[in-house]
């Protein structure tokens, strides 16, 4: 695909990096002639200089026929008219970074009338990051679909669950009832996709999809959500740290918030009346420990110093604290970080490249219906990927217990008008339903790919 | 330095350039020759880079170890590239063994052969086809074919390509290897096919049109191209020798359909500007000789031609024009092609950026506050750039000074010892007097021609390459 990426800064480094490793076609711009030669020199990717609204330089760059743009350069209202000129020249689709708050109540008509087609907030993105993180401490990993109303997480099974040793149909009727859905399991290395008779074994590695609440609940009767975080220390009041502490009042755990500026404290506590702001020094361990650091559940150095940051999550780790995230932009800290014990170091240029990977990975794959997003699961063995289903989809409105499927395909969840679904044999796919597929070792690239073959030849008789 | 690394790629290229001395070979088993010197020069190389090619090596790969990877590929491949002449048994010495094949991969086409028509055909074929693969450069060929190389080979092509700075043409480097390489093939089979209808022989045909697309120069007759009395060729080969020293990415920009571009850059119109002019006056010039404007045309174009794309085929001797003839082509001589081009020499860009640099220093001079910037197509060009740019013409001239040192040694007249260091230097071939278009450069003695191949390669490789390998620090291991 051909991508143009304007803004070789870290987002746009990291995303030009990544791409280029995926044997994407990637064009930078940037007004910088050493943002361009630090990128040309390092990464296989043409470099031009200029201003990415310019349209002599959208053309050298090659925008009237690129699949992309990402205008990832650290000013808004560029990165928006970006995207108008790019999509106005032909690019196909634009993917702007917009971090002011402000814009946001305005965003759809902002998308609509620039012609972008997603919008990303890098902050934004790390804050529910961090949120996703601090809500299931016990939890591997998470990957979330449709704009976080969906997620898929894994978890070991334990001998003492009491999943263990029973078919999936035998459950209770209080575990049916939940809005999750078992997709994979992962069993000696390989995978299965569970059907109602599958048993879960102790040692499996089983992965669940639904609803957040549902998962949640899930967890709750499976024993694993004892040490629920109920209090989150912050150190740093920037803009990751402002739309983490809301979430986080949302999800009604208590935020201790730290700053050192006393007009951004002011600010912080007028936008986030149940947070309690501290001024003072974050770095300082006599202002953590008279604030009852080790009481708190769990700690998030969030300073705009990378190494601050890991000196004081160290500092936290060593006062007993469980769960420990740090921000840190330099990715050769993480190593060092991992070696000391540091688990969770979050990358805010690195999730916001990630967000945007999706999306290309996407349409690279797509064919009709739109890919929305695609996560390997399973050490790569097996999909998950959504997809919003248009007109081009076959047996849309039959329902799925007709429906005859590849073997190790599922469809695990259908998400109509923001409302999820856990299908049954009676529901039917319907025009706009976005849908998440999870298959085994083979790539899904369109929705009709899942359909078995046989049942296609007899499909076609029928009409 | 990353030794391993450095190593494995100069054994793929030493299996790229074993491989492609399969075609003199086939060509010498066409015209019924001893197929055994390249046989033992292909097993050789092959072997060689087989070896190096399987050192397990790190990945990690910065701008030193594409300078140094450069350098040393360069160095290497004139080596291997040396070994059919050795055992082909015509050559006196294995260091006019090393001077002709440098000569021929730097695009030079300075020969100590004195009679050349008596070599072997698949010899002469060998040495026409190392102009052709030196002249777009073999790592450029490399990364076309393995695109795997891609992710840093930035350097690499940044290394070997002549010119100030280099720019791509696509996002992935190996595309832009391709393009530049499909231009290049192209062009050469054009020619070959021009040559042939206006009555060369096929073989010929082929000698000329790979010596013309790397600028190089060497021929198989002993007169160059004056030795065919073909004024239809002559104009073909002049006309060719102009376009292959334009920046290749000109006709890029025009396959693109850009031509707007092209006509608007700078180079271009300079390099055009400086061949006319010095066709002009080099015509005048010689018309007492000739008395007649065709002819005083015909072998000033040729001349001119052959001299500013760094060519150095003859059709005439203007070592029997008048001096001030004489002087325009060793001013062409180091001003050299277009950067970008396969042609040598300074490079057009770099004379405009240094004239633009000395305006801007007058200016200055004149008006002290006043702050402007050196634009070239429009665009301003970095002050990197130009420190670079007056390094370089600095160290050109330093170097070609010190090389005339060591050369007048052999105690042949000054003009000779001056010229013989410039034309190896610009990758020209003749100079004057005894390295004139009529002689050629067998009498020097063999420090000489060591001196002045390694002269052709720094040239070639525009210094820095060459240098780092010089460098102490460079041959650490990291």
């Amino acid at each position: 695909m051909k991508i143009v990426i304007v803004g070789a800064g870290k987002v746009g480094y990291a995303l030009a990096d990544q791409l280029c490793r995926e044997k994407h076609d990637v064009t930078v711009i940037d007004s910088s002639e050493e943002a361009i030669r630090r990128t040309c020199d390092t990464l296989d990717v043409m470099g031009f200089k200029g201003n990415g609204v310019d349209i002599s330089t959208l053309t050298q760059a090659g925008a009237t026929d690129a699949d992309l743009l990402v205008a990832a350069t650290n000013m808004d209202e560029l990165n928006m008219a970006c995207c108008l000129t790019a999509k106005n020249m032909g690019t196909k689709y634009t993917i702007a970074r917009v971090r002011n708050p402000e814009y946001y109540s305005s965003m759809g008509t902002i998308k609509r009338n620039f012609g972008i087609g997603m919008v990303i907030n890098p902050e934004n993105a790390t804050a529910m990051e961090i949120a996703r993180l601090l809500r299931f401490p016990s939890a591997a990993d998470i990957e979330s679909f449709c704009r976080g109303r969906v997620e898929l997480m894994s978890f070991r099974v334990q001998e003492d669950d009491f999943i263990t040793g029973k078919p999936l149909y035998s459950l209770s009727n209080q575990i049916q009832k939940l809005s999750m859905l078992f997709c994979a399991a992962e069993r000696d290395g390989q995978v299965i996709i569970p059907n109602g008779s599958f048993v879960p074994q102790a040692n499996d590695k089983l992965y669940i999809i639904g609803k957040p609440t549902g998962l949640d609940e899930f967890f709750r009767l499976l024993g694993r959500y004892n040490h629920k975080i109920r209090s989150v220390f912050v150190v740093g009041g920037g803009r990751v740290s402002i739309y983490l502490a809301s979430l986080l009042e949302k999800m009604h755990i208590r935020v201790k918030l730290v700053e050192r500026n006393e007009e951004r404290c002011r600010l912080i506590s007028e936008k986030l009346p149940k947070t309690m702001v501290i001024c003072g020094d974050g770095t300082d361990q006599e202002l953590l420990d008279s604030e009852s650091l080790s009481s708190s559940d769990a700690f998030v150095a969030l300073t705009d110093r990378d190494e601050d940051n890991l000196i004081i999550s160290l500092y936290a780790m060593q006062q007993g604290l469980s769960k420990v995230i740090a921000k840190s932009n330099r990715q050769n800290y993480a190593g060092i970080a991992h070696a000391v014990g540091l688990d969770s170091i979050i990358s805010p240029k690195l999730i916001t490249a990630a967000h945007i990977l999706h999306v290309v990975r996407g349409m690279g794959n797509s064919q009709g219906s739109v890919m929305q997003a695609l996560y390997r699961i399973a050490d790569d063995q097996a999909e998950a990927t959504e997809f919003v289903v248009n007109k081009s989809t076959r047996h849309l409105g039959v329902p799925l217990k007709e429906l005859k499927l590849k073997s190790g395909i599922l469809i695990a969840v259908i998400v109509r008008d923001d409302v999820v679904i856990i299908p049954e044999g009676s529901t039917c796919i319907q025009d706009h339903d976005s849908i998440i597929i999870v298959s085994r070792e083979q790539a899904i690239t369109d929705v009709n790919d899942i359909f078995a073959p046989s049942f296609e030849s007899g499909g076609r008789n029928e009409f | 330095m990353n030794f391993n690394l450095v190593f494995n790629l100069t054994g793929k290229v030493l299996l790229l350039e074993g491989v492609s001395m399969l075609l003199p070979l086939y060509v010498a088993i066409l015209y019924g020759e001893s197929p055994l010197p390249f046989i033992y020069a292909v097993l050789i190389t092959l072997f060689s880079g087989f070896i190096l090619s399987r050192l397990p090596y790190k990945k990690h790969f910065f701008a030193r170890e594409g300078f140094f990877a450069v350098g040393l590929i360069w160095v290497l491949m004139g080596l291997f590239g040396a070994l059919p002449f050795h055992f082909c048994g015509q050559f006196n010495s294995f260091i006019d063994c090393l001077f002709e094949c440098y000569s021929g991969f730097t695009t030079t086409g300075a020969s100590i052969l004195t009679n050349i028509e008596a070599m072997p055909k698949g010899i002469l074929f060998w040495r026409s086809f190392t102009h052709w693969l030196g002249g777009m450069g073999v790592l450029v060929l490399t990364t076309a074919l393995l695109p795997s190389m891609g992710l840093r080979s930035h350097f690499l092509i940044q290394a070997e390509s002549p010119g100030p700075v280099f720019s791509k043409l696509m996002p992935k480097q190996s595309q832009t290897s391709k393009i530049l390489y499909t231009i290049y093939c192209v062009m050469t089979v054009v020619e070959i096919g021009l040559l042939k209808l206006a009555g060369l022989p096929l073989y010929d045909s082929f000698i000329h049109a790979f010596s013309t697309a790397g600028t190089g120069g060497f021929s198989n007759r002993n007169l160059s191209v004056g030795a065919y009395e073909n004024p239809t060729a002559e104009m073909i080969i002049a006309i060719f020798m102009l376009l292959f020293s334009v920046n290749f990415a000109m006709y890029f920009l025009l396959l693109c359909g850009r031509a707007k571009d092209v006509l608007n850059s700078d180079e271009l119109r300079f390099f055009l500007g400086v061949t006319a002019l010095a066709v002009f006056f080099s015509c005048i010039n010689i018309y007492p000789i000739y008395h007649s404007v065709w002819q005083s045309f015909r072998f000033a174009f040729f001349q001119v031609s052959s001299i500013i794309s760094t060519t150095g085929f003859a059709t005439a001797d203007y070592m029997t024009w008048p001096v001030f003839s004489q002087v325009i082509m060793i001013l062409l001589l180091l001003c050299g092609a277009c950067a970008g081009s396969t042609g040598g020499g300074m490079k057009c860009s770099r004379i405009l950026l240094l004239v633009r640099c000395l305006r801007r220093e007058i200016r200055q001079i004149i008006h002290p506050r006043n702050v402007s910037v050196v634009k070239l197509d429009g665009k301003v060009v970095e002050e990197n750039t130009l420190r670079s740019v007056m390094l370089f013409t600095g160290c050109y001239f330093l170097i070609s000074l010190m090389a005339t040192l060591v050369v007048a040694m052999d105690n042949f007249s000054f003009t000779t010892s001056f010229s013989a260091a410039f034309t190896c230097m610009s990758n020209v071939g003749p100079g004057l007097d005894i390295v004139g278009p009529a002689g050629n450069f067998a009498a020097f003695s063999g420090l000489s021609k060591l001196v002045l191949s390694s002269c052709m390669v720094i040239g070639r490789l525009e210094i820095f390459p060459i240098l780092v390998l010089f460098s102490r620090s460079a041959w650490r291991r990291a």
